[in-house]
């Protein structure tokens, strides 16, 4: 048989099988005396009405299964901008087919079947915001696509919307947001290496966010003559509107105070070695005047120091200039290291002795029972205590060690947390092998502290602005080494 | 990291159906695309709902605000606020870490409290646990006038009141709820311990009374 014969084969087949249905449906009317007038519309009636009942049914099969996906509680974690995101979720796969996310493309991810009813939307989100995609499947053949809407949010990089504004100050020469020395000391005259000063401070991102100008303050100095070492690092209180002087006003008053007394001050060398012999009370006495006659009256000198700058500032008390203060004086004899120093307010003053892991703190950081309820140079009862001395200042003398370091609380509370930690030679331990190793991961390297390198200087600026969520104030970090 | 912890105590009784409720899922929305583009609050603010109708349920556990997703609400039933200050007592107690001396705990909590009528239940339970537990600030917004300020003076000091529970008095609330949000995440960065009265709040917009 050819195609044409085929065809014509089939088509009588059709035709036959018409008439005898046909024939069949007369025969049932005739039985059941329905008039021939009126046979068409009783069969259009019969297959509306069976019709009917099968798009019911379809729509009700379609229903339960809507119901049944939407109360499977489907949804789509949040994810964020320009990090990797991958969820994934199921759905009865003898029940829906032909399922798509619609408005996935813009968000940049893509939703693929990864096994049969597994769908994983993956990809990395290119912009923040809530999109609501809408889930879309089939259900049952010849009914509408189902829909449902499943919300997904992009958070921005947290990392991404802090702002960076210079404050007026930087901008008007006042004082930088952010600033770092280097204090080269070269060789003994016998070749033996002298330590150096490093020092940094930026402005915290906090700061940054707002343009407020940087609050914390260092000052560094070696006397070639001699041979002291003064180092100071105030923190001005971010609730004082002009404590980013004050902590300013405190260090330069220190250092000029100091140079002053250290000058060729042969008393206070010969009372430091003779306490060096015999540290007994008649020797530490005598040693503990000379120290104050440095030490606190330094402080006083601060303190007066802002005092006059509020006089002659308009519209302006003491406390608008609140700031800590810690400074140290230090210097190597035969005999070993003298240290004395002092310290009001929070942050962190230590010699770290990596050789036998020791350390010593240099007095306890003022903190009240929450954060941020320091104390500060700027009060007057600071002064009236008569306990100063011996909760303030500290003098020693020290064989050897490895760094001396003065920070703000921008430091010591992200590497330290709390006053116990700050206790712990373990955890300086960890907090120099960070300075070392740096971050990595953010693509900060580490702190290079071998003798004469004045490239540590820029190394620690970019060291001081590591992430630490929820630790973005200004930080300060100078280190004897 | 320490958490800044935001308990919303949101009342889902049977009379916020219709507008209020929609208004409430719309202000958490609000709350939720306010904190997530703030850079202090996106680092500290962890956010729990706890809803309260015939009985009290943590409808969102304490979840970083990057995390969060607003839960479905429906409203039916009475008002059981004893019940939910019992809950957010015992959540705060189990999610909120204690300070020790290795490690700082989080911040005090921040609660804010929404209901539209008085109370069906007895408070006094409710009410004895949650005043012995540390809390940040607490502030009782009374929605609507079927709300009794005098109920909520005393869980806290600080009240509020809103005239009408449409959708834009509740918005404005809500937004307010955001801006102490990011005030409090902001003082506690910038190492300034939590925000302690309603007047160290950000000022609330006309719609929010404050009852004295």
């Amino acid at each position: 048989m050819n195609r044409s014969q085929r065809l014509a084969a089939r088509h009588n087949a059709a035709t036959r099988q018409l008439r005898e249905f046909a024939s069949t449906f007369d025969r049932a009317a005739d039985y059941v005396g329905i008039p021939h007038n009126e046979r068409e519309r009783f069969l259009a009636w019969t297959i509306q009405h069976l019709w009917n009942i099968h798009t019911e049914e379809r729509m009700n099969k379609r229903l339960i299964i809507e119901n049944e996906i939407k109360s499977l509680g489907v949804y789509l974690p949040n994810g964020t901008v320009r990090k990797p995101y991958s969820a994934s979720f199921t759905l009865p796969a003898d029940k829906v087919s032909e399922v798509r996310l619609e408005g996935i493309e813009e968000t940049g991810l893509q939703m693929t079947q990864t096994s049969p009813g597994v769908f994983t939307v993956e990809g990395t989100p290119l912009s923040h915001g809530d999109f609501p995609l809408r889930l879309s499947f089939a259900t049952v053949e010849g009914e509408p696509r189902s829909e449902m809407t499943i919300p997904v949010a992009f958070n921005p990089d947290p990392r991404s919307i802090w702002k960076d504004i210079r404050s007026s100050q930087h901008e008007e020469g006042l004082k930088p947001d952010m600033i770092a020395e280097y204090v080269m000391v070269e060789a003994d005259s016998d070749g033996s290496p002298r330590k150096d000063i490093v020092a940094a401070s930026i402005q915290g991102r906090s700061h940054a966010h707002e343009g407020r100008a940087r609050d914390d303050y260092f000052a560094v100095e070696h006397y070639p003559d001699s041979d002291w070492y003064v180092l100071a690092v105030a923190d001005g209180a971010g609730s004082a509107r002009l404590s980013w002087r004050g902590s300013e006003i405190a260090c330069d008053t220190i250092m000029e105070h100091c140079r002053e007394c250290l000058k060729d001050n042969k008393l206070f060398e010969e009372a430091i070695a003779a306490f060096s012999q015999d540290q007994n009370t008649s020797l530490r006495s005598v040693l503990t005047t000379q120290v104050s006659d440095i030490i606190y009256k330094g402080a006083v000198k601060a303190h007066e120091a802002i005092g006059r700058a509020a006089d002659d500032t308009p519209d302006a008390a003491m406390r608008d200039f609140a700031t800590t203060l810690m400074f140290a004086i230090c210097k190597k004899f035969p005999f070993g290291w003298f240290i004395a120093s002092f310290w009001v307010g929070d942050g962190a003053m230590c010699i770290y002795n990596e050789k036998d892991g020791s350390i010593k703190l240099l007095g306890t950081p003022d903190e009240g029972e929450f954060s941020g309820q320091t104390r500060f140079l700027t009060m007057r009862e600071i002064f009236h205590d008569k306990d100063i001395v011996k909760k303030r200042m500290r003098m020693g003398i020290v064989p050897d060690f490895t760094a001396l370091f003065l920070m703000t609380d921008g430091v010591s509370d992200p590497m330290f947390e709390t006053e116990r930690n700050l206790k712990d030679a373990n955890k300086w331990k960890e907090f120099t092998s960070l300075l070392k190793s740096g971050f990595p991961d953010d693509g900060i390297p580490g702190v290079d502290l071998s003798d004469d390198n004045k490239d540590a200087k820029d190394q620690l600026l970019e060291w001081l602005k590591f992430w630490s969520p929820g630790n973005h104030d200004d930080r300060t970090l100078v280190i004897l080494y | 990291m320490r958490k800044l912890p935001v308990y919303l105590l949101l009342d889902c009784s049977g009379s916020m159906y219709g507008e209020p409720i929609e208004a409430v899922k719309n202000g958490l929305q609000v709350l939720t695309s306010t904190l997530t583009s703030d850079p202090y609050a996106l680092e500290t603010a962890f956010v729990s709902v706890i809803t309260f109708n015939t009985d009290a349920r943590q409808a969102v556990p304490l979840t970083e605000i990057a995390a969060f997703q607003p839960p479905q609400l429906q409203a039916s039933g009475c008002t059981a606020l004893g019940a939910a200050l019992e809950l957010v007592t015992k959540c705060a107690e189990n999610e909120v870490v204690k300070t020790t001396p290795e490690k700082k705990g989080d911040w005090k909590p921040l609660v804010f409290i929404m209901t539209d009528g008085e109370p069906t239940d007895d408070i006094r339970k409710g009410l004895e646990d949650f005043k012995r537990y540390k809390w940040g600030t607490v502030v009782a917004c009374a929605a609507g006038a079927g709300a009794n300020t005098t109920t909520l003076k005393q869980i806290t000091e600080n009240v509020v009141s809103l005239d009408t529970t449409d959708s834009a008095t509740i918005r404005q609330f809500f937004k307010w709820v955001s801006a102490s949000v990011q005030a409090n995440s902001m003082k506690v960065e910038e190492g300034g311990g939590e925000l302690s009265s309603i007047g160290e709040l950000p000022p609330p917009p006309p719609e929010v009374n404050i009852v004295i």
